[in-house]
């Protein structure tokens, strides 16, 4: 990385800092707000997949703070932030299919005697 | 030979490391450290899905993560779920958010900028280890190993054993890793204690430890979303 000047470096500190507060807010929401449901709603009756969409999209937000300015991900050039997130996206994908394809499998596990 | 702290250690740049741009504009190494990082991403989520397939299957007899995770070592012995786990997570962090600020005191070529930003890093990598440790004493206290599982499911159903392997499987390796980065660190500092990234003109190592550094933060991430919250 070449030469940075003072203003670039004090720029370059701020950004840290906001994004540690970014970070540390995102954190304190997702892991009071999942107490909260957990304590109040679920027994309510609310569904528990609106919980994990909750907290799945709270930690792909801190990824995404974390590999943009933690990473630098946000100064690299775009093929190469390509080449990081082509396969992350696959990545996402194969959870969410193998998550559903293991309750599935306990569904139907459970009615194994209504078969047939 | 021990390194005399009284006397500067000659900074002059003078060894001609060839340093190529490659077609991204960033060197070999970094490049070969994301890719390497990349890999060890798949490892990871192997693990994950697998914990999710096994999970979700046994949905009615797996043990709810609040009535696992509810002490916090010194404090309370129940009562209190994911908090100490939170506590956790904020050190990881704010040790990732020390190893930014040595990487850019590394741009500046300010040795005592970094030096003095890689020690919390350090010791904010060790507390983590120890949190861990306690952790895992909690639980092996309670009788959760890697073949029984004394925690039930909803309505009293027996928890499977599974719970334990995966546990202790997945965090054992995460913990590896963040061994490996304090280890990792310590050999930094020492190399920047002794100027050796002055005389080689560039604070690139820095950056480089700090990606795998931070790339163990977003596993733990995902880890404390995966066991604790989902």
């Amino acid at each position: 990385m070449a030469h940075m000047t003072q203003e670039e470096y004090k720029k370059n500190v701020r950004e840290v800092y906001r994004t540690t507060a970014i970070l540390s807010i995102v954190t304190i929401v997702e892991v009071v707000g999942a107490l909260m449901y957990e304590k109040y709603a679920l027994p309510a009756g609310y569904p528990r997949i609106v919980l994990s969409i909750f907290v799945s999209v709270a930690s792909l937000i801190k990824a995404y703070w974390i590999m943009a300015v933690f990473m630098h991900v946000n100064h690299e050039k775009k093929g190469f932030t390509f080449t990081i997130l082509f396969p992350f996206s696959f990545l996402i994908l194969a959870i969410i299919a193998f998550s559903m394809d293991g309750s599935n499998f306990g569904e139907l596990l459970r009615n194994i005697n209504s078969l047939h | 030979m021990a390194t005399d702290l009284t006397k500067t250690p000659n900074l002059e740049p003078h060894i001609e490391i060839p340093h190529e741009e490659t077609e991204f504009g960033i060197s070999y190494g970094k490049i070969m450290m994301w890719y390497f990082l990349i890999s060890d991403t798949f490892t990871f989520a192997a693990f994950l899905v697998a914990y999710a397939m096994q999970r979700f299957r046994q949905a009615d007899s797996w043990p709810s993560s609040n009535e696992v995770f509810q002490s916090v070592p010194g404090i309370t012995d129940s009562g209190a779920p994911l908090i100490f786990v939170s506590i956790m997570t904020f050190i990881l962090i704010l040790s990732s958010v020390t190893m930014v600020r040595a990487v850019q005191e590394g741009f500046m070529k300010n040795r005592k900028g970094v030096i003095m930003w890689l020690i919390p890093t350090i010791l904010g990598g060790m507390a983590f280890l120890y949190c861990q440790y306690l952790e895992w004493t909690h639980l092996m206290h309670q009788g959760m190993s890697m073949s029984f599982n004394p925690f039930s499911g909803m309505e009293g159903v027996e928890g499977p054993v599974n719970f334990g392997q995966f546990f202790f499987t997945i965090t054992g390796f995460h913990g590896m890793h963040v061994f490996a980065g304090v280890c990792i660190n310590i050999w930094l500092l020492i190399g920047v204690i002794n100027g050796t990234y002055d005389r080689r003109g560039s604070y690139e190592m820095v950056e480089k430890v700090g990606l795998f550094w931070h790339f163990v933060d977003l596993v733990w991430v995902y880890v404390f979303l995966a066991y604790y919250l989902l």
